[in-house]
């Protein structure tokens, strides 16, 4: 019989939110660089 | 924002590519929590594998087409293909962000430590500082050939790295685990955990090539921006 799994969970979590927070943030810091490029601000 | 202006177009193009990437994101996340299974000695957090692996590919790649594109730049001096290579590179270091803050999150419940100075981890930290670098080069020139030329160098180096990284693993003693998919023989996963992989793979690939879409456009947008400055 194989023994119960480690509870570890919390690090999948955290890694789960790390990864969209850079993802996501990357993706709006361009996009707000083209909007004001593009707006000639 | 004008749909005349081709910046504008391939900036929206790439903002869609990306925000659907991100819904796909959605998906690998409600597969890899509630679809997969929990791996009998690495517990729940084996799951951020579906996350590490998918983001090292993504950078691997991205510095890999860098290297390529800034070669083609040196050969044919089509200002696009530079273009192209300061993209991916801006692109491949979010992606190796990504890798980095993921795999330790991962080795901290593992292996007991957040980080080991093993020849992998080492290898792939310091191609990070090398993009990082050609990022601060770029920022730093403001002459477009020269700025050009020399990144091209550097992305050429840096290129040099991947397949090094790549093998590090059978190179040298290592903690990492050894390829598990792009290796020789058949994968070495159950079906479900590879079919996540597969998955979350495609998405952190859409992504790619949406972010990178949107870099590139962004960076005519800019030139047209200088240039209009410079003839007024």
């Amino acid at each position: 019989m194989l023994p119960e799994p480690p509870a570890n969970g919390g690090y999948m979590v955290a890694a789960y939110i790390v990864a969209p927070v850079i993802l996501v943030g990357y993706l709006l810091s361009l996009w707000r660089r083209a909007r004001k490029v593009l707006q000639g601000d | 924002m004008t749909t005349t202006d081709p910046s504008a177009r391939i900036i929206a193009r790439g903002l869609r590519t990306s925000v659907a990437a991100l819904a796909g994101l959605a998906v690998v996340y409600v597969l890899a929590i509630g679809f997969t299974p929990v791996e009998a000695r690495q517990g729940v957090a084996q799951k951020i594998f579906y996350l590490h692996v998918p983001s090292a590919w993504c950078a691997l790649l991205a510095f890999s087409l860098v290297g390529i594109g800034s070669a083609l730049y040196l050969w044919l001096q089509d200002p696009r293909l530079d273009r192209f290579a300061a993209a991916s590179a801006e692109v491949g270091v979010a992606f190796a962000a990504v890798m980095l803050t993921t795999g330790p999150i991962w080795a901290k419940p593992i292996w007991g430590t957040w980080w080991t100075w093993d020849a992998r981890l080492t290898l792939t930290l310091f191609l990070f500082f090398l993009f990082v670098g050609y990022l601060a080069l770029r920022a730093s020139l403001h002459d477009p050939a020269e700025r050009a030329r020399f990144s091209a160098v550097v992305g050429i180096l840096g290129m040099l790295l991947v397949p090094f990284i790549h093998l590090s693993v059978y190179l040298f003693r290592t903690l990492h685990p050894q390829p598990i998919v792009l290796k020789p023989s058949a994968p070495s996963l159950p079906p479900e955990m590879l079919r996540t992989l597969l998955v979350s793979t495609a998405v952190f690939t859409l992504l790619y090539i949406g972010l990178v879409t949107l870099r590139y456009g962004l960076a005519m947008a800019e030139e047209a921006r200088e240039e209009a400055g410079d003839a007024a």
